[in-house]
Order: C-alpha cells, then structure tokens, then sequence
C-alpha cells in the first residue's frame, strides 16, 4: 500500500508537532537556542557523549524490536516496559544466586522466560477473551511496578544501602566490553542487540512461522481461512515480544547497570514504542530509529541540566509518533 | 456519611467520568485508550488555574477546556489524518503526561503555596450522576444519540444514509472531552493539588470498566463501582494481616489492577464491541 503524497495539511501537522516542543522548551524557561546545543553536544559530539548514546540505543534496539515483531502480529505490546523491567529483576536476582559467566547465561535465558511470561497474560486474554492488549499491558505494567518495589525493598535489597537497591554485580558477572577506551566504551550488548534485529528480520522474512505471525497481522480472518491457528500465533507473538523485552531489561543490567533498583526503567518501553513505529514495515529500519530515539533520549537528559523537566522528552515522543505516524501509517481515503 | 461508603464514592466518581466519556467516543466507532492523558491534562489545568487564579469555577473550566482539546486533537488526528486510533490515543497520553510535567514544574513547583481552591467534591457526585442517566437516555432516546450509535455500528452505511460520520465523531468526542475534563478536575480537587502521574492508570481501568460493561452506560457504572470498591477496600486493608500474615504494602497498591486483569481474564468474551469501532 502506497501512502498519498504528502499535502499541505501534513506539513502543517508537522509543524505544529516542533512548535509544541519548541513551546515545551521556552515554558520551561530554557532559551531555545542554548537548548539545541546542550541538546546536540549531550548527545552526538564526543566520546562521552556518544558512549551515553549507544549505551541508551541498546535497550531500545531490543525492545524496539519487541514491540516491531508484536506489531507485525498486529498486537500493540505497551506491556514492553513492564517486561523490561521483570526481566532486569530476575536476571540481577539470578546472578546475585549464582556469580559468573554460568550465572550470567542463565541469567539472561530465565529474563527472558521472566519477560515472556509477564507478556503471557495480555496474549491470552487477547486470543482467547478478546480484551484489548493495550488494557492488559498497562494493568501488567503497573502490577511489574509493585513487585520490582517490593522485591528491592525486600528479598534483593543490599542490606548495607540506604536506598532500594540490589547490590552490585560481582565484576566478572557481567558482559564485557568491547572497546574500552575512556571516556569511550563500547559493550558487547550492543552487538547482542544488533544480531537481535538482524535475527528478527530474516526470521519474518525467511521462514514459515514469521510469514503467519505477518499474514495474521495482516487480516486475520484471511489467515484463519488459510488454515493458520490465529489464536495461537497471536499468543505466541506476545510471548516472544515480551522474551525479548527481558532480554533488553537484562542487557541493561549485565552490561551497564550492574544492579536493579526501584524505578529501573525510565521509559524504554514507551521509547520502544516510537521506535517500532518509526521503522515503519522494514525490520531493519529499527536501526537507525533507535539511534535516533537514543541520541533524543540522551539529548534531552543533556538539557534537563539546564532546568528543563524531564517531561520534556514525552513531549517529544508524543510529537514524533504523531509527525510520523501521519507519513506512514495513514489510512487509505474511503 | 459512612467512612467507607464515601471512600468508596470518591474513587469511583472519576472512573465514572472517565468510562462514560469513553463510552461516548467509542459507541461512535472512535477507539480512546487516551482516557488517561485527558484526566490527566484535566487534572492539571485545574490545579494550576486553582492555584494562580483562586477561583474553583475557572479551575474546572480549565480543566474541561485542556480535557476537550486533547480529546479534539485525538478527532483531528484520526478522522480528518485517519491516524490509526491506538497510535493516536497513546501519543497523546504522552503528549499529557510530559507536557503536565513541563508546566507543572514551571508554574506550580515555586516558593508559593500548593493550595488551591475547588469545588466541593460533592458537585462532581452530582455531576457523575446526571452524566449517567444523561448519557443513557441520550443515548435510548433522542435521535442524535441514535444518529452516534449508527455511526458507531457502520460509518459507511451511516454515510449512506445522509449522516456525515465525521461530524457526529467530532460531537462525541467533545463530550468526551468534558466529561473527562470534569473527571480529572475530580481527580485534582481530591487530593488538593497536582502530583506527576497522579491518575496512575485510572484512564485505562476505566476502559476496562467500559469494556466489562459492554459499552452501556448502566453495566460500565457498575463496573466502575466495583473498581472502586477495590481501591477502597485496598486503601482500608493497608496493614491488616491476612490469615495471621502481615502483607506487604505494595500488595495492597496493586489489587486494582489485578482486580482489572482477573475481571478480563474472567468477564470478557460476553460483550460486543461496536461494530465499527476503530475503522475509518
């Protein structure tokens, strides 16, 4: 399906998406200009910065890529940050039960099982009792919420810390660097994510199961007539969307975090979100739209300092989805 | 007034709202899982305004006002840009939930006091239940209510018929937009002030109301009673041992929404969405 061109009506939208950030940033009593270059110096100029960047992009690569193969099977996984955030408790949890490469290994495959299995829920009420998915995500993120507080506060919480914290990963417990270059460095996860879309895209695009999760996406009701089993494919994609979420939430813990505390996510999930949404139909397009979303994230940390609240990059995300979403995801004119 | 009947009113008011401003947005075909941002973005702009002007009535009317532009920007986006509806609804929850905590910091966060003035809960009781009644005979009854059902089941048919569905959707979302607004303004006026996030998902169990309530006005209030009645119970049995065990408090703060996940996974199935909710 091929969009219609682009009218005036959509510049006009796109416009007004910059002038409510641009709106966003002078309420907050930030000059414009001085936040454009905290923006781009916090993000894409440096070493430092550019290590704060990528570091940001790995998460939102993988659950980026959750929420693309949800979205394939016409599902939309909100639910992305909850199993994030699961995924990151269970794999501190294990690593902190079992020290070491082992520890490690098992830590990222039971996130994963942790990730699917908070994602299982929303698949099957969605199959089998109709119930909107973005209902059940967000009931299953506020209840990720409770018990990530409850567990640092209780059973993993480091006795000798103040706050709501587990206690730091043993060093060898964690993935390692690929470069280590101060201020610089570059981490093995990075390159987890990455082989992560590039897995996604050929198994969507090569092999049976990924062209049935696509077809029910599609129109489900050609698939079932085709003979594809939608309920099942339908639980299954949420399933292996939230999989791969743990794995992201368990990635920022084996490679950057090394610990888990209270209020561990800041929105990866939802980032996710925008990120599957601007790669559009091409799995590859993750890539360069979590970068993006990455240097927006790291950018706009980069101003807070200048007294610009956080919600500032909601404001932003909001914005995109919506300039975005008008260029690709428009429905054909009746 | 019992303690814990009042508990229980004053959490399921703004559900109320919430789900029936839904109900008349959806029964027109127009899907809104950005119930959340508009209590929110209400919530706010009454706190503010209450705050700046010491008024209650322009509290409120703020409040509205912020609620109905974000529900008429979500009818921009989806009927005139035919946006799909959840893409919509969720970036402007996003939009609501950054651009509160942009302007809260800036106006509300200063050296000043938090308080404002509001109405006195008991106007949004009142306005909750007229809402009710109000939305269901409009509804059963009065032919614009028939017109927005007929658009809701089959824009197209609708169209052929000589109904202009995108004029009816607009109408429905206005009314979504107050009676969100006057929800939010509830949510504000409850606790006094504005806090980041406070809805804390209520737009979204009230959707779950609507859902349970199979988009009719009188099973969504029941549905919405229950919710709250779990919110109260909640608040009144922080602390108290279950079968001699002492249970954690984050239990507690997340009974509702388990309430609302068990409730999809036990109720749903037996109720029919719209036809065309969701399409063009």
């Amino acid at each position: 399906m091929k969009a219609p061109a682009l009218g005036l009506k959509e510049v006009l939208l796109a416009l007004v998406c910059l002038g409510l950030v641009v709106l966003a940033v002078v309420v907050s009593g930030a000059a414009p200009a001085e936040a454009l270059q905290r923006f781009v110096q916090g993000s894409v100029v440096g070493p430092a910065s550019w290590r704060r960047t990528l570091q940001e992009a790995t998460p939102l690569l993988i659950a980026g890529a959750a929420v693309f193969l949800a979205l394939r099977a016409g599902l939309f996984n909100i639910g992305a940050d909850g199993q994030l955030v699961v995924g990151a408790m269970v794999g501190a949890a294990v690593v902190l039960a079992l020290p070491g490469p082992v520890g490690v290994g098992l830590g990222v495959v039971l996130a994963m099982v942790a990730g699917a299995l908070w994602a299982l829920p929303a698949g099957l009420i969605k199959a089998y009792r109709g119930g909107h998915e973005v209902i059940s995500t967000i009931m299953l993120n506020n209840l990720a919420g409770f018990l990530a507080l409850w567990a640092v506060k209780g059973p993993l919480k480091d006795p000798r810390q103040q706050t709501a914290t587990t206690a730091l990963l043993p060093s060898g417990s964690t993935l390692p660097d690929l470069v280590a270059a101060p201020p610089f460095r570059l981490n093995l996860a990075l390159l987890v994510a990455v082989v992560v879309v590039l897995a996604l895209a050929w198994w969507l695009s090569r092999t049976v199961a990924g062209y049935e999760l696509s077809a029910v996406g599609q129109n489900p009701t050609a698939a079932a007539t085709a003979g594809v089993e939608t309920r099942a494919v339908t639980v299954r994609a949420m399933a292996a969307s939230g999989a791969l979420a743990g794995l992201a939430g368990a990635c920022v813990v084996f490679a950057y975090e090394r610990r888990f505390y209270a209020d561990f996510s800041p929105g990866y999930g939802f980032d996710a979100l925008g990120v599957a949404l601007l790669a559009g139909s091409s799995t590859l397009a993750l890539l360069p739209s979590a970068l993006l979303f990455a240097i927006l994230a790291t950018g706009t940390t980069a101003v807070q300092l200048l007294g610009v609240p956080r919600g500032l990059s909601g404001v932003l995300l909001g914005a995109l989805i919506v300039a975005f979403a008008v260029v690709r995801y428009r429905r054909r004119s009746p | 007034m019992n303690l814990a009947l009042a508990s229980l009113i004053t959490l399921s008011v703004p559900l109320v709202l919430a789900a029936l401003g839904g109900l008349t947005s959806e029964r027109a075909g127009v899907m809104n899982i950005g119930l959340e941002g508009k209590l929110l973005a209400a919530a706010c702009a009454t706190a503010v305004v209450a705050v700046q002007s010491g008024n209650a009535v322009l509290g409120l009317l703020a409040g509205v006002a912020a609620a109905v532009v974000l529900s008429l920007t979500h009818a921009v986006l989806t009927q005139s840009f035919r946006l799909d509806h959840i893409i919509s609804g969720m970036a402007l929850n996003a939009l609501a939930l950054g651009g509160t905590n942009v302007v809260a910091k800036a106006v509300i966060d200063q050296e000043r006091s938090l308080e404002g003035a509001y109405l006195p809960v008991g106007f949004y009781w009142a306005a909750a239940a007229v809402a009710v009644v109000a939305v269901a005979v409009y509804l059963a009854r009065v032919r614009g209510g028939q017109w927005l059902l007929a658009v809701g089941n089959d824009p197209d048919k609708s169209r052929q018929m000589g109904l202009d569905p995108v004029r009816v959707r607009y109408g429905a979302l206005v009314a979504t937009g107050v009676l969100c607004g006057l929800g939010g303004a509830l949510i504000a006026s409850n606790a006094g002030s504005f806090t980041d996030g406070m809805t804390a998902g209520r737009g979204f169990i009230a959707l779950a109301a609507l859902i349970l309530g199979g988009w009719r006005p009188l099973p969504t209030l029941l549905a919405c009673l229950v919710f709250g009645g779990v919110e109260a119970a909640q608040l009144q049995l922080q602390g108290t041992p279950v079968f001699g065990a002492q249970l954690p408090s984050e239990f507690w703060g997340a009974l509702p929404y388990l309430a609302t996940l068990v409730a999809m996974v036990g109720l749903l199935g037996k109720t029919k969405a719209p036809a065309g909710l969701g399409r063009a």
